[in-house]
């Protein structure tokens, strides 16, 4: 139930972004009336008020991105139906290249439909590549970054260090740790 | 994340209000387990189970919402507030309240083998 419930969640905040903003907008903002009304109950001026609101609350727009990034990722671990993705995706390439190579290509629907099938391939050849660099780009996987911040209800993100492949002095990073 | 103060007033070190950090899931959890609420309830909610003492950042509570409501340990709905607004209410899960029972053991089991450990000459 609650996985079918948060697949849904999941969907609509791909489907509809701008609501799901716009829904986090609303709770925040309730907060901060709230506060707000507080603040005055306590003595304070209303501009007074809802300023120590604003500021007692943080950065808002840092929190709304924050809960809008949680909502959009997957409920669940994501590897099983990303491995389940690419047997799949293999499996249509195999099929596509069987049918392109048992295809009769000696007329213009033949070859039409052999020129499909490669294009069909290709996208596949690309998608999978695209995948790849960008999980080796980041380092780790997404839900991988999810699931180790959900441990911590740390909204601080560690700083990324980018270290250049050369330095000044054409050296790799290990040549400048042993050389130094 | 949580901010300390200690019944005088005077607010603990950074370090130690940082130990804290795995924590506030729990006291989401616990706030909870009294009642539905909203955001804003939560944080009030904590404050006064702990008789002041503990005080949740404000900004870092709704992430730390959301990741349980994601885990399935909470759930909300839409509902209007105690001042006639639209304000999204939370409620704890049967999941949710497993969940508490597991921490609460864990952190009795810590503050516990801590005193311990302190005590121990």
């Amino acid at each position: 139930m609650f996985l079918i419930k948060a697949t849904k969640r999941f969907i609509c905040a791909w489907r509809r972004p701008d609501e799901m903003v716009h829904e986090v907008e609303t709770e925040l903002r309730f907060h901060i009336e709230m506060r707000t009304r507080a603040n005055i109950e306590k003595g304070m001026r209303s501009d007074d008020a809802q300023r120590a609101a604003l500021q007692s609350f943080g950065d808002f727009e840092r929190v709304r991105d924050n809960c809008c990034e949680i909502r959009r990722s997957l409920p669940f671990d994501s590897t099983l139906l990303r491995m389940g993705l690419h047997i799949t995706m293999a499996v249509v390439a195999g099929l596509a290249a069987l049918w392109a190579v048992n295809v009769p290509h000696h007329n213009f629907t033949g070859v039409m439909r052999q020129l499909m099938a490669i294009t069909v391939l290709t996208y596949l050849f690309i998608v999978v590549r695209r995948a790849r660099s960008k999980r080796r780009h980041n380092g780790e996987h997404v839900n991988g970054v999810l699931a180790n911040k959900s441990l911590t209800s740390d909204m601080s993100d560690a700083p990324s260090a980018k270290i250049p492949a050369y330095d000044e002095q054409g050296r790799t990073p290990v040549e400048r740790v042993f050389k130094s | 994340m949580l901010a300390l103060d200690c019944l005088g007033g005077c607010p603990l070190p950074k370090s130690n209000a940082s130990l804290l950090q795995g924590t506030l899931d729990m006291l989401i959890l616990k706030a909870l387990s009294l009642g539905a609420l909203h955001g804003y309830g939560v944080g009030q909610r904590i404050a006064q189970i702990s008789g002041d003492a503990l005080k949740v950042e404000e900004g870092s509570l709704y992430p730390g919402l959301y990741r349980l409501e994601q885990r399935g340990l909470i759930e909300s709905e839409w509902d209007v507030s105690e001042n006639n607004q639209r304000a999204k209410f939370y409620k704890l899960t049967r999941a949710g309240r497993k969940q508490l029972i597991i921490e609460e053991q864990n952190w009795e089991r810590l503050a516990s083998a801590t005193i311990k450990a302190l005590r121990a000459m």
